[in-house]
């Protein structure tokens, strides 16, 4: 029956929003404020309703347990926590470099013709489906790194192409652009002032750039914030080369392994047939929302306190 | 200027350009690689014309297609922008022009939190809230509503409007929604915000009410900035996978709309993990497809501006 009601007053709401913009703008705008505010509110709650189950059952133990066991519901998300912790922090080691240079060859090296170009190229990586690069990990990038590891080092260290290691590289190519429009942002409010007051002192370009950044660090501080969200929460990319490996923890990179979004993805499916699996992914879903949360916040918080 | 730091400018910028460069490069790696492998994927599997209106191979197969994928995603992308906008617009509005208040701020923040979420977290909210809806929501409106449209319009309206399953294209494309909501809203809001004051009390001089200030006569001064951000948007959530999962779940037959619907983006990522070669052929093909589409909106959106 709540459910009903929720499907049902929506409609009424949202035509009760549009008509008192003619009548009362201000207040008709506020509904909508009100709409995203109770929707977020919604998630959270509902998410706790669903895994409500197995936090009573077997406490906060499910966060801090390896195994994943259907046949005796046994669930424990650790593995997949220590995945997901794994793989972004490669993936962002790897990109912020990138999305620097990125961000400082199209605002300060390229001539000014060639900037709208570069930066659609870098805009493009953002807006390709994932599951695109889902694909071509799966055939091109996993083979690929897998060859290039074991010659690298001597000797079969990855004995599968889809690993944590395959999983963090793609993120870290899939995270780059949304750290560097940030940094971008940020590299455009440089005051004129700072920036001649620079060169008058004599420093190179490479000078400049440097000073610049250390000038913008609140910026690349937030871009790092909120490229790591978008790796933490990334799904289908990762579930395609990651390995699925949900039943044991590991933390050597070069091993198959699994994130928590992608475990969400590859055992939904088979859940609705046990008693205890689809509490067990909600509580994952509701851990990944809240790390979402915290990162996010703590990037929108880091950019609008110091703002230059 | 020392030789030294002459040297160190130069090999730090080149620096910079070669990391800029291989961020760049995996781009033109994968649109080539999806092209070469996919229009030739296409070609073995019974030409263009057959492979965007047939039925998905079976493994067993020679030829097959993405049809009902590609029908579905066009019409789950087609509602979900249309809510999108529908909601985001207004809501954009409010916390770039109101952002004085208290509310709008907190309105903003709530957006920005939902603009970050994990994708895969909003296909699981509609997915609850349907399995907690769909009972009574079947019995006591879709099903009185489907009976009386379709004794107006006759069989196929069934097709569009009936008791829905637990898995089907509205849903869909309410993920894709609530997806869509805070990127437009954002760019929404910042176009407001940037609108200059000297500009902003002459529209509310000519457009008397506030109404009219706010949506006719600055709306000329951000719609280019909003037609971007709904197109980008439109991009974004077509090639969107993780928030059907469990929504529109996807469908290998034409089906009704009531029920589970395929999406292009959910058969690539069925068929590539299958073992069979027809199949993977085939999610190369759509992928092409895809990947055509959202090509197209992009450079559209982009000459625009």
């Amino acid at each position: 029956m709540l459910g009903l009601l929720l499907a049902v007053l929506l409609i009424p709401y949202l035509v009760a929003a549009y008509g008192l913009l003619f009548v009362k703008l201000r207040w008709g705008l506020r509904l909508f404020g009100v709409f995203i505010m109770l929707t977020i509110g919604l998630l959270m709650v509902m998410f706790f309703v669903e895994a409500y189950p197995i936090i009573v059952r077997d406490g906060v133990a499910v966060f801090f347990q390896a195994d994943w066991d259907p046949v005796r519901e046994s669930y424990g998300v650790l593995q997949a926590l220590v995945g997901t912790v794994l793989t972004s922090a490669m993936a962002i080691v790897l990109a912020m470099p990138m999305a620097v240079g990125a961000a400082v060859t199209i605002n300060e090296i390229l001539p000014a013709r060639w900037r709208e170009v570069f930066g659609s190229l870098v805009d493009l990586t953002a807006t390709m489906p994932t599951v695109i690069f889902g694909l071509w990990g799966l055939f091109v990038l996993g083979p690929f790194l897998q060859d290039l590891v074991n010659r690298l080092a001597g000797g079969v260290v990855m004995t599968s192409p889809y690993t944590l290691f395959t999983g963090s590289v793609l993120l870290a190519i899939m995270i780059t652009p949304y750290a560097a429009a940030v940094i971008r942002e940020g590299y455009a409010l440089v005051p004129k002032p700072v920036e001649e007051a620079i060169y008058a002192v004599g420093a190179t370009r490479f000078e400049a750039v440097l000073i610049k950044l250390r000038y913008i660090r609140n910026y690349i501080l937030g871009g790092f914030f909120l490229a790591l969200g978008r790796a933490m929460g990334e799904t289908v990319a990762v579930a395609m080369v990651v390995g699925g490996n949900f039943a044991r923890l590991t933390t050597n990179l070069f091993d198959s392994g699994i994130t928590i979004s992608s475990l969400i993805a590859l055992q939904f499916p088979n859940a609705a047939a046990y008693q205890y699996m689809v509490p067990a992914l909600f509580t994952a879903a509701l851990l990944l929302a809240l790390f979402g949360l915290v990162i996010n916040a703590t990037a929108i918080y880091i950019i609008q306190r110091w703002q230059i | 200027m020392t030789v030294v730091r002459k040297v160190v400018n130069w090999l730090g910028l080149g620096l910079f350009v070669f990391l800029g460069v291989v961020a760049v490069v995996p781009l033109f790696l994968i649109i080539g690689d999806i092209y070469i492998k996919g229009i030739d994927a296409i070609n073995k599997l019974g030409g263009l014309w057959h492979f965007l209106t047939a039925l998905p191979p079976s493994p067993f197969d020679e030829k097959g297609g993405i049809g009902p994928m590609l029908v579905g995603t066009l019409y789950m992308t087609a509602l979900g922008t249309l809510f999108g906008v529908a909601i985001g617009f207004p809501l954009g509005v409010y916390i770039g022009e109101m952002r004085r208040e208290k509310f709008a701020g907190v309105a903003r923040a709530g957006v920005n939190v939902l603009v970050e979420f994990p994708t895969i977290t909003i296909g699981l909210f509609v997915y609850a809230v349907m399995s907690l809806a769909k009972e009574d929501l079947n019995r006591y409106v879709m099903a009185p509503l489907s009976n009386a449209v379709t004794a107006v319009l006759g069989g196929w309206a069934s097709y569009f409007i009936g008791p829905l399953g637990g898995y089907n294209a509205y849903a869909g494309a309410a993920a894709l929604a609530l997806v869509m909501i805070p990127y437009v809203a954002l760019i929404t809001a910042s176009a407001y915000a940037s609108i200059e004051q000297p500009l902003r009390e002459a529209a509310y001089d000519i457009g008397g009410r506030e109404f009219n200030a706010l949506f006719v006569v600055l709306r000329k001064a951000v719609s280019r900035a909003i037609l971007t951000a709904v197109l980008i948007g439109t991009a974004k959530i077509a090639g969107e996978t993780a928030p059907l999962f469990f929504t529109a779940f996807g469908n290998f037959y034409y089906a009704p709309f009531t029920e589970a619907t395929g999406a292009v983006s959910l058969w690539i990522w069925y068929a590539a993990q299958t073992p069979y070669d027809v199949q993977i052929t085939s999610a190369y093909g759509a992928a092409a497809v895809l990947l055509t589409i959202i090509l197209t909106i992009f450079i559209i959106a982009r000459i625009r501006r």
